[in-house]
């Protein structure tokens, strides 16, 4: 093909002997925004990492605009004018936007031209339709404006390939359309976008072509998306997955919990929470859905007990204010918790399956006593769990961050989900999960309801909080804007969520 | 030379690590590290013959090397036990040379003012050795869990209290009345670990093997190790799911000070017999290797205690036969320790030759 961007051939590549790419192949063009769809652990970012030079392939051929290159390292790929944004970014936190992008910027070996940075830094508009401010610092960005940087970053170091992995995963639907409509007018050119995803509905919206990974193999190479059915994609991406079942119409029960006007503001003078109020009930959903950065994270680190709030009243059960109580003491109540940052707050990633399952059950399961721990007991119960709960990838002593995401939040909700569970509160539960993933975690939040416990769940994710929940509750600026009964209408609760910005 | 032109070197991150591994770069670790301190000793100008003669044989397999390996291991577990149990939960505890100084302060006064009857004085000396340690790794402590203060900072910080106090106490009113030197008056008969009858060997080696035995059970077998292990692993995590950090921090940070204070007893009353301020100094540094080596593991640190201990021995018995300066000992015990240590990088990671020309 004459007019191709970036042609892959037969990669292979394996870490520790475990296949990632078999015979990987792709092919994308000039002028085109170009989507890698598939799984999460499909291959995707390894592929597009070997061509960033992250990654060398043990086999493999790379070619940039037909002609076969050699890429040894990230200063190889940047040179043949491949830029990629990571999912993670690679920023300096302290450092301000220009600092940030004067340290991969290269124009002379003994000093950098700081003018010359502002010049490029002022001719991003031009190129790609939003404007960055060079002397903010990275962490008073917002996630939108860090990607922004990142992605200024590449093209100031003179990209023509500009590759994204994951950029709308931390988006929200508006600020996602956005971004996918400049990076659109910037394919037009003499260049090339690629995008990794695993979003269905950006694919068919926004790119032209469309690459299907599975299982480190090609399945679809370079489709148009005109015309294309989502169901068939979705078949090409997932196998054999099942579709989200509804949830039958639940009678409420009673009030477990009463979240009374509670105020908080933070240490840098915003508010985050502003007089939230609302009720749970047993055996109920509660989604909450919203923009992230209303207080989502605040108000379930209140719930978790790891934060202080300034006024208001937490109220369980009807009588008792548990406005003070520590995690502990929470837990006792049959309170539990699944955090959205899992390897922060709910696991320790170094230490083992088993270790991670048993570390919150040991005052109420048969786990031995203070003086002895019983590891028979738990290497018994956890083996149980393994295989109850399909956590693929886990024997009991593997190390808990050498399972995947979706086996990793699998483990958390096994644990959490005690007999004495009466409350489960739940942030971002699927967030970086793959459709199967996603679907046993919804599945038991769902079983989990049906048994009675109540389950608040905080999510981003619109389609996630419309799709599980019973009732939906949309927070907008630290504050419940809007109730509904599911089920809920997707555009009024849009509304609500990004009203007054 | 073409080889490295068609080729790059990558690391891996290995993912699972075999036991047989571990063992199989350790044994080639500490044989690189023996050869590359044979061929200092070569040059040096000692016979190669005679090395296996005085370094193994008189070390290990002769029963006075033996008892003098074990002697000079006994405060080395002790000591390799307290810095382990603090690294265990992350808390890096810098002040241990302040703790052994004041657990040598704290046997030393009894010893002094002769306090309680001879029959039951070692055992006073020992409890008050262990109080004063203790209570003197207790501040930064509280300061860590209380106000988030760096213990790195305030532990370092303890050792030239605990340093300049003990100078000013043999400076001044502890000062031998019968030399005249800095250093405290000798203990009486009763005031030091007896020995077993055999050899040199003395009693502190029960005191270390029952702290093994002890700390085995307190920081692996309990429900408050197997917590201890997350305010290691994941502080955040640990705070999360609502398990009594503060205290997990303070109980070890305590219990490491204590077993500083059982390093400086089993100095002060099996070695020196005395308070003399220099008999401390190395032990802290001999600990954090001792620790870091056995990967915070009371049987392994009872390993690595008599490797060094005999590494110990047999440099002193090197400096007598061969008149070998100071150095080169020191030079031999550091590359020793420091080949072990870099062979960590090699359990963990894997190096591959990658072909730059690819094809398919």
């Amino acid at each position: 093909m004459i007019n191709s961007a970036l042609e892959l051939e037969g990669i292979c590549k394996s870490f520790d002997g475990n296949p990632a790419l078999i015979d990987a192949f792709f092919s994308s063009g000039w002028g085109e925004v170009h989507a890698l769809l598939g799984e999460n652990g499909a291959g995707k970012s390894t592929l597009m990492n070997i061509v960033s030079g992250l990654y060398n392939p043990e086999k493999g051929i790379t070619k940039v605009g037909g002609k076969t290159a050699i890429i040894k390292g990230p200063s190889d790929s940047r040179a043949l004018g491949i830029g990629m944004v990571h999912q993670h970014f690679k920023l300096v936190n302290n450092m301000t936007v220009l600092e940030n992008i004067m340290l991969s910027f290269k124009n002379s070996w003994w000093r950098l031209d700081k003018d010359l940075v502002l010049k490029a830094i002022s001719d991003i508009p031009k190129k790609i339709g939003f404007s960055i401010d060079p002397d903010a610092r990275i962490d008073s960005l917002s996630i939108s404006e860090q990607q922004r940087v990142e992605i200024s970053k590449a093209l100031i170091g003179g990209a023509r390939i500009l590759i994204l992995d994951e950029p709308t995963a931390v988006l929200t639907d508006e600020e996602a359309d956005n971004l996918l409509n400049s990076l659109k007018t910037y394919a037009l050119k003499d260049r090339s976008v690629i995008i990794i995803t695993h979003k269905l509905r950006e694919v068919l919206k926004h790119a032209d072509r469309v690459t299907v990974m599975r299982g480190g193999k090609t399945v679809e190479s370079g489709k148009p998306t005109k015309g294309v059915n989502a169901d068939d994609l979705s078949y090409l991406m997932v196998g054999d997955a099942k579709n989200y079942i509804s949830h039958k119409n639940q009678k409420t029960g009673e009030e477990i919990l009463h979240i009374s006007q509670l105020d908080l503001i933070r240490s840098n003078g915003t508010t985050a929470l502003n007089k939230i109020d609302f009720k749970l009930y047993t055996g109920e959903i509660f989604g909450i859905a919203g923009v992230g950065g209303n207080g989502q994270s605040e108000l379930a680190d209140i719930l978790m007990g790891i934060r202080t709030f300034d006024s208001g009243d937490i109220i369980y059960f009807n009588k008792k204010n548990i406005n003070n109580y520590n995690p502990k003491m929470l837990r006792k109540l049959g309170i539990n918790f699944i955090p959205a940052d899992r390897y922060r707050y709910a696991m320790a990633g170094d230490l083992s399956v088993m270790e991670n399952f048993a570390i919150s059950r040991m005052s109420f399961e048969n786990f031995g006593n203070s003086l002895w721990v019983n590891w028979k007991e738990i290497n018994k119960k956890t083996n149980e769990i393994i295989i109850e709960n399909e956590i693929q990838g886990a024997k009991i002593n593997t190390k808990s961050r050498l399972l995947s995401g979706g086996n990793a939040q699998k483990l958390v909700l096994a644990r959490e989900l005690t007999s004495n569970s009466k409350l489960l509160i739940v942030h971002s539960p699927t967030r970086g999960l793959d459709v199967r993933a996603c679907q046993a975690v919804h599945e038991g939040l769902k079983n989990a309801a049906s048994r009675g416990t109540a389950v608040l769940m905080i999510s981003e994710d619109l389609d996630e909080v419309l799709s599980v929940s019973h009732r939906v509750g949309v927070i907008n600026k630290g504050k419940i804007v809007g109730e509904f009964k599911s089920p809920a209408d997707r555009l009024t609760v849009g509304k609500l969520m990004v009203d007054n910005r | 030379m073409q080889f490295f032109l068609n080729n790059r070197i990558t690391i891996e991150v290995r993912q699972e690590i075999p036991q047989i591994r571990r063992f199989y770069v350790l044994t080639c670790a500490l044989l690189f590290g023996l050869i590359v301190s044979l061929s200092i000793l070569i040059n040096v100008g000692v016979d190669l013959s005679s090395i296996y003669e005085e370094f193994i044989v008189f070390t290990f397999f002769n029963s006075s090397g033996v008892s003098n390996v074990i002697v000079e291991a006994t405060p080395l577990i002790l000591v390799g036990l307290c810095a382990a149990i603090a690294f265990r939960i992350n808390y890096w505890n810098i002040g241990i040379e302040g703790q052994i100084f004041m657990g040598t302060v704290g046997c030393t006064m009894i010893a002094i003012y002769d306090i309680g009857p001879e029959s039951t004085r070692l055992f006073v000396m020992l409890i008050l050795s262990l109080l004063f340690s203790a209570l003197w790794a207790l501040p930064p402590a509280l300061l860590k869990v209380k106000l988030k203060i760096n213990e790195i900072i305030t532990t370092l910080l303890f050792n030239y209290f605990a340093f300049y106090f003990v100078l000013h106490q043999v400076y001044g009113a502890w000062k031998d009345p019968v030399d005249q030197w800095p250093h405290s008056e000798q203990y009486d008969s009763f005031e030091r670990i007896p020995q077993i009858g055999w050899e040199e060997l003395n009693w502190g080696i029960l005191i270390a093997i029952f702290a093994v035995i002890i700390i085995w059970w307190a920081f692996e077998k309990t429900r408050f190790a197997f917590q201890s292990r997350f305010v290691g692993a994941n502080q955040n995590m640990a705070l999360a799911i609502g398990l009594p950090v503060a205290m997990i921090t303070v109980i070890s940070a305590m219990a490491s000070g204590a077993l500083a204070g059982a390093t400086g007893f089993v100095i002060a009353s099996a070695h020196e017999f005395r308070l003399s301020p220099p008999m401390v100094l190395g032990y802290a540094f001999s600990g954090i290797v001792i620790a870091f080596l056995s990967g915070n593991q009371p049987f392994k640190i009872v390993l690595v205690a008599f490797l060094m201990g005999g590494l110990y021995v047999a440099g002193e018995s090197m400096k007598v036969f061969y008149n070998l300066p100071d150095s080169i000992i020191g030079l031999i015990q550091a590359i020793i320790v420091l080949s072990i240590t870099a062979s960590e990088f090699f359990i963990r990671y894997r190096l591959l030759f990658v072909s730059l020309h690819r094809s398919s």
